[in-house]
């Protein structure tokens, strides 16, 4: 029996908010990119016709073929720079431990783009390192291509795998380790009959995310590829060059890139599910210190590891700072690049920044509405709003773009503006980083608190308002930051909806590479860097767990 | 100040049954305590009180006016949280002033009424306090004081010791009812501890599986126990076999009829419940006084855990009985599987049909 008269409480009307802004701005989009991938172009009829061409021709099939080789490729070195640096900083005394594990969260949160582009002008046609050996007379490799694309990639997305796996082999029972030492195992067996299935959850879980970014990654292959090109590319490709009519070809190649993300992560699942592995931290794992030339080799190859592939970043600082003449650099320090920067692009700074506050700003408050939905209320509603906010993390950013666009330029949401499409799709690709962040704070958060708010005359608003927002503020504010970092580095999606007053600094960037502008780009990189620097500084000051809270 | 009636509560988690036709009475200012294992429905009705679960039927009634209507927020009776739910982000005075402030009291009233209340809890010194710089008593003092300052009509304290270690308990517990008493507010305590419930309650009231067993004053809910499963939950107990002989009930393991009459005419399957503390173990073969039982057994063991000694034996139908008796130096000495007899008075004994919760036989 129900009982009549009671108005539907506070966060039924939340949860039904929610859900609501979801469907428009997540599933319609994607839903609407689907089924446009069945339509005909030209009669606007049923058809299987767009499938079967992006699966009969050879542009496109070499294209997934490229997708998958250099995101495999990518992921497999991200695993084999990431495991040994985990398995080193979490097992053995290393010098500068913090120093390692801060610079490969720089490089994690770094604009994904710089490391493309930085890699340009160390070795590029024209790159410094090309050139100084080119003195000597020896050929260095191009960095253009497939190879150039995975060595990014393995740069770039490392960390992940790194950061996962250290905290997964900080909380295995040396127990265990013990046990199979006992049993008579060499340090060799125990660390592969043991230790690496330990933590190989944690491993996997790393390793699909290295996977599913590079799958989605625009900026690398656009700068890097030189005609080898992706799935990503070629979507941004053919939807640009579908403009006016309907970009069928795009929407089908990206509902492929799509399956690839849900195939990988749906595989991931499966053999995780059989891998639970609880486990008491009872005895804590001990650090060995290591001497002679192993002590040399671990610490060369931990510091030169998060070295290289901190190199991009500094490389473009250090480039920003070089005396320019328009594209030339003229030899000498000078600050003509900022100068142009704020000559030629101040509104790309503006823009950049009021887009993503005001998207963090929606995402602040959306994430700890949610993840009360999630936390509190087993409902299948809330249930549903839980699977949702893995939803963003699969659509590669040109995807999602293309659904926002199709979507709302047209019908009953046409006439939205550009910045209003960029700020929501940076809302709604972002908000997973605030809601994860946030409810991991709320989960620790006892539900008596709230209770004994209620009880003692608090509207549940106000409860909420009083109680419970104080209480996750820490989780709230690195969720924020997170996504304010996300947001103001994104790239992919904006070259889709931007138009000339909608210019970010990303796109900036990307353009002034493309004319090779490099003095420009890397003033504007350098401000990007310095608002992320900032930004993880601030994620430190607030967060439990500084390296856990970027992943 | 206010009487609280519950009338055929139900509440049901999918198709398991949480309450099961509560029916419960409690006079203004009593102490009203629900005693059961856990998951026997105890916090159920307890937070449903509160408004924090809604019941499938049944009304709630404080002072004859239904509040089921009311959201939890509108409720006006205090709980007092097993984790306290101290809200660790303002001071202690913030949080005993949070439900007046969410009542709109005046400042002066309601500081005054702040300082009144912490000085009852002990806690004056503390008002500017952090939560965690207080230890988890001091803890709970603040819970109880926020809880009563609002001066609610009903005082609901969920398993509020349950964190504490033993002899904070004891002491808190004491103090706990001394409040209650002086303010005279009408509580409904819940608890899985029966030495908690006997010391502290006017009534006690003891369920399992969302079934109220007995609700009845502590002396009556140990000396009188309304069914088996009361009078195995609250006190230890043994349980003996019981035959039929005509119009004699025995004890399977003891000569002699144990009683007579209605108990063993009607036919019902019956076990015999004995205290452990009314069992005298002697050495050797004994013969019984009048009114009493000799059951011949032998020793299983004996630990000597000072203020009493504690006897396990086995009786000739194979049944292991337990005695707690004063220390008896002749008993510790013996060796297991030594002859020994127990002694017990005819009317300590008490029948029970023979089931979980098999009602009381008389």
């Amino acid at each position: 029996m129900r009982i009549a008269g009671r108005r539907p409480d506070f966060w039924t009307v939340v949860t039904g908010v929610v859900l609501l802004v979801l469907a428009i701005l997540l599933l319609i989009p994607i839903l609407r990119v689907m089924l446009l991938s069945f339509v005909d172009a030209d009669t606007g009829n049923w058809t299987l016709g767009n499938y079967v061409e992006v699966f009969t021709r050879n542009f496109y099939l070499r294209g997934l073929k490229n997708t998958l080789f250099v995101g495999v490729l990518g992921t497999i070195g991200a695993c084999l720079v990431g495991i040994p640096l985990a398995f080193f900083t979490a097992r053995f005394h290393l010098w500068g431990r913090v120093w390692i594990s801060t610079l490969a969260i720089l490089v994690l949160v770094a604009p994904p783009f710089i490391g493309a582009y930085a890699w340009i002008m160390m070795l590029g046609s024209n790159g410094f390192i090309t050139n100084f050996f080119e003195r000597f007379g020896i050929e260095t490799p191009t960095i253009y291509g497939a190879h150039g694309i995975i060595l990014v990639f393995t740069l770039k997305f490392f960390p992940f795998v790194f950061l996962m796996t250290q905290t997964a082999l900080m909380a295995v029972n040396k127990s265990f380790e013990d046990a199979a030492e006992n049993l008579g195992c060499t340090p060799w067996q125990r660390f592969t009959k043991i230790t690496l299935p330990l933590v190989f959850p944690a491993i996997s879980t790393g390793a699909i995310i290295c996977f599913v970014l590079s799958i989605a990654d625009f900026g690398t292959p656009a700068i890097l590829g030189r005609g080898f090109r992706t799935l990503s590319t070629i979507a941004f490709a053919a939807y640009r060059s579908e403009l006016g009519g309907l970009p069928t070809i795009a929407v089908t190649v990206s509902m492929i890139m799509i399956a690839i993300s849900m195939l990988a992560l749906v595989v991931q699942r499966r053999i995780l599910a059989r891998r639970r592995y609880a486990s008491s931290l009872t005895n804590l794992p001990v650090k060995k210190r290591l001497a002679g030339w192993k002590n040399v080799a671990v610490h060369v190859f931990c510091h030169g590891a998060v070295l290289i592939a901190m190199l991009p970043n500094l490389v473009v600082v250090y480039t920003s700072f070089l005396k320019t003449n328009g594209p030339v650099f003229v030899g000498g320090f000078g600050l003509e690049s900022y100068e142009r920067m704020w000559r030629q692009a101040p509104m790309a700074v503006g823009n950049s920044f009021l887009f993503a506050l005001s998207a963090v700003a929606l995402i602040t408050i959306f994430s700890a509405l949610i993840s009360y939905v999630i936390v509190r209320r087993e409902t299948k509603a809330s249930g549903s709003i839980d699977f949702l906010m893995m939803v963003p993390y699969l659509v590669p950013g040109v995807v999602m773009a293309i659904g926002f666009v199709t979507t709302f330029r047209t019908g009953v949401f046409g006439g939205i503006g550009a910045a209003w499409l960029l700020i929501l799709l940076y809302f709604i690709r972002r908000l997973p980083y605030g809601v994860r962040s946030t409810t991991s704070s709320l989960r620790q958060v006892k539900p008596s608190m709230e209770e004994a708010a209620i009880n003692l005359g608090a509207p549940p608003l106000s409860a909420f308002l009083k109680v419970t927002v104080p209480l996750i503020l820490p989780g709230l504010i690195v969720g924020s930051l997170m996504s304010f970092i996300t947001a103001i580095n994104e790239l992919s999606g904006t070259l889709i909806i931007y138009d000339s007053g909608t210019l970010t600094m990303p796109v900036s960037i990307y353009l002034a590479v493309l004319d090779g502008e490099f003095g420009l780009a890397a003033a504007l990189s350098t401000v990007l860097l310095l608002c992320t620097g900032v930004c993880v500084y601030a994620v430190f000051r607030f967060s439990e767990n500084r390296d856990s809270a970027f992943l | 100040m206010a009487s609280v009636d519950i009338i055929g509560i139900r509440k049901l988690y999918g198709d398991v049954v949480a309450l099961s036709d509560i029916n419960i009475s409690i006079a203004s200012g009593a102490f009203y305590t629900l005693l059961g294992p856990s998951g026997c429905g105890k916090t159920t009705l307890l937070r449903t009180i509160a408004g924090f679960h809604e019941q499938n039927a049944g009304t709630i009634a404080v002072d004859g006016k239904a509040i089921e209507g009311l959201p939890a927020y509108r409720r006006d009776v205090g709980m007092v949280f097993q984790d306290y739910a101290i809200f660790p982000h303002i001071s202690v005075r913030d949080n005993v002033a949070f439900g007046l402030k969410q009542r709109k009291i005046p400042r002066a009233e309601m500081e005054q009424r702040v300082a009144e209340v912490l000085d009852v809890v002990q806690l004056g010194q503390f008002a500017d306090r952090m939560p965690h710089e207080l230890s988890g008593g001091q803890q709970q003092r603040v819970g109880l004081a926020r809880a009563i300052v609002i001066r609610p009509k009903v005082l609901l304290m969920d398993e509020p010791l349950s964190n504490l270690d033993a002899r904070l308990r004891v002491d808190l517990r004491a103090e706990l009812r001394r409040i209650q008493q002086e303010l005279g507010i009408t509580t409904i305590y819940v608890t899985h501890d029966q030495e908690e419930a006997l010391a502290m309650s006017d009534t006690v009231c003891v369920m399992h599986q969302g079934v109220i067993q007995q609700a009845a004053n502590p002396l009556d809910i140990y000396l009188h126990p309304a069914n088996r499963f009361v009078a195995t939950f609250v006190g230890a107990n043994n349980f003996l076999a019981v035959t039929r002989q005509g119009d004699g009930l025995y004890l399977a393991s003891a000569g002699g009829v144990v009683a007579n009459g209605g108990l063993a005419a009607d036919g019902r399957p019956l076990v015999c419940g004995v205290r452990p503390e009314v069992v005298r173990v002697v050495p050797g073969s004994v013969p019984p006084g009048d009114e009493e039982v000799a059951i011949p057994a032998s020793l299983a063991s004996v630990s000597f855990i000072g203020r009493e000694m504690e006897v396990l034996v086995r009786t000739e139908a194979d049944e292991v009985v337990k005695s707690f008796a004063r220390p008896d130096p002749a008993v510790i000495a013996l060796q297991p599987g030594s002859a020994v007899t127990l002694l017990v008075h005819r009317s300590d004994l008490a029948f029970f049909e023979d089931s979980e919760t098999g009602r009381r036989a008389t």
